[in-house]
């Protein structure tokens, strides 16, 4: 896998609401959802490529709020909505680093 | 929902009437194509990943030529639907073994600010039940006919 720490990070956080938040709608809509078990697995593999360190952050931050990763978007901390310095959106958008917000320190991801 | 609600998020530029690929991956592939060119997602890697991933949970290939594949990724700001038909019909693992002629890819950020994301898709599904205007969806040549087609014919 090529992919980078936060896009990682960020698919880990998609497939753990997509296991919590729309299985049961998505059954009465008539959808499939035999493979629980597999796409934990699936999980746990793409944690595997995640540093401990990062790992830990991200657990963390998870006993506090259901999203500890958050868009950002026009500089501002969607989790908290705090406006954030600009230099940090233009190292965030390319760097392999994780920032958190200052406020609410959750993980920041630069959609745009 | 209401069948215009849905109509109203779909756009022209999101729709594929001649899909080309073979191959499920090949599928999620070009759906979400369209979304890179619009501008819509920051990496087409990660929306294909969760996607696929989607897909071990369970087949979206819903049975009647019809498959909906769908998720909620930090990837894209909006909403978002891309309609793809397939002449030729492709294998999506659908629990009737039916090739998958109809596509709709559903996309939708975690924080969905009008919560549209279930409610888009029990309008999808619902809206392909009737078999006389699923096959008028799939014989669309183009955008005009299928939104036609789609809100009753
Ligand atoms: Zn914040």
């Amino acid at each position: 896998m090529t992919r980078n720490l936060i896009e990682l990070m960020v698919l880990y956080q998609d497939l753990d609401l997509m296991l919590k938040e729309t299985a049961e709608a998505e059954a009465t809509m008539g959808f499939e959802m035999e493979g629980r078990e597999k796409l934990r697995k699936a999980m746990d593999d793409i944690a595997k490529n995640i540093s401990p360190r990062f790992l830990r952050t991200y657990q963390r931050l998870h006993t506090r709020f259901k999203r500890p990763i958050v868009p950002v978007q026009n500089d501002v901390c969607l989790g908290c909505f705090a406006k954030l310095p600009t230099s940090y959106g233009e190292k965030g958008r390319k760097d392999q680093m994780i920032y958190t917000c200052e406020q609410c320190g959750r993980i920041l991801y630069w959609v745009e | 929902m209401k069948i215009n609600e849905l109509v109203r998020i779909l756009k022209p530029e999101l729709f594929i009437p001649g899909m080309q690929s073979g191959t499920k991956p090949a599928v999620l592939d070009e759906l979400v194509q369209p979304l890179v060119t619009g501008g819509f997602v920051r990496s087409k890697g990660l929306v294909i990943e969760t996607l696929s991933k989607r897909e071990t949970l369970g087949s979206t290939g819903i049975g009647k030529g019809v498959a909906v594949p769908h998720c909620r990724t930090l990837a894209v700001s909006d909403l978002h639907i891309v309609v793809g038909i397939s002449k030729k019909g492709v294998d999506f693992d659908a629990l009737d073994k039916k090739p998958a002629q109809l596509f709709f890819l559903i996309v939708a950020p975690p924080l969905d600010g009008n919560n549209l994301y279930l409610p888009v898709l029990g309008k999808v599904v619902e809206s392909v039940r009737d078999s006389k205007l699923r096959q008028a969806m799939i014989a669309a040549p183009d955008f005009g006919s299928f939104l036609k087609a789609i809100q009753g014919g």
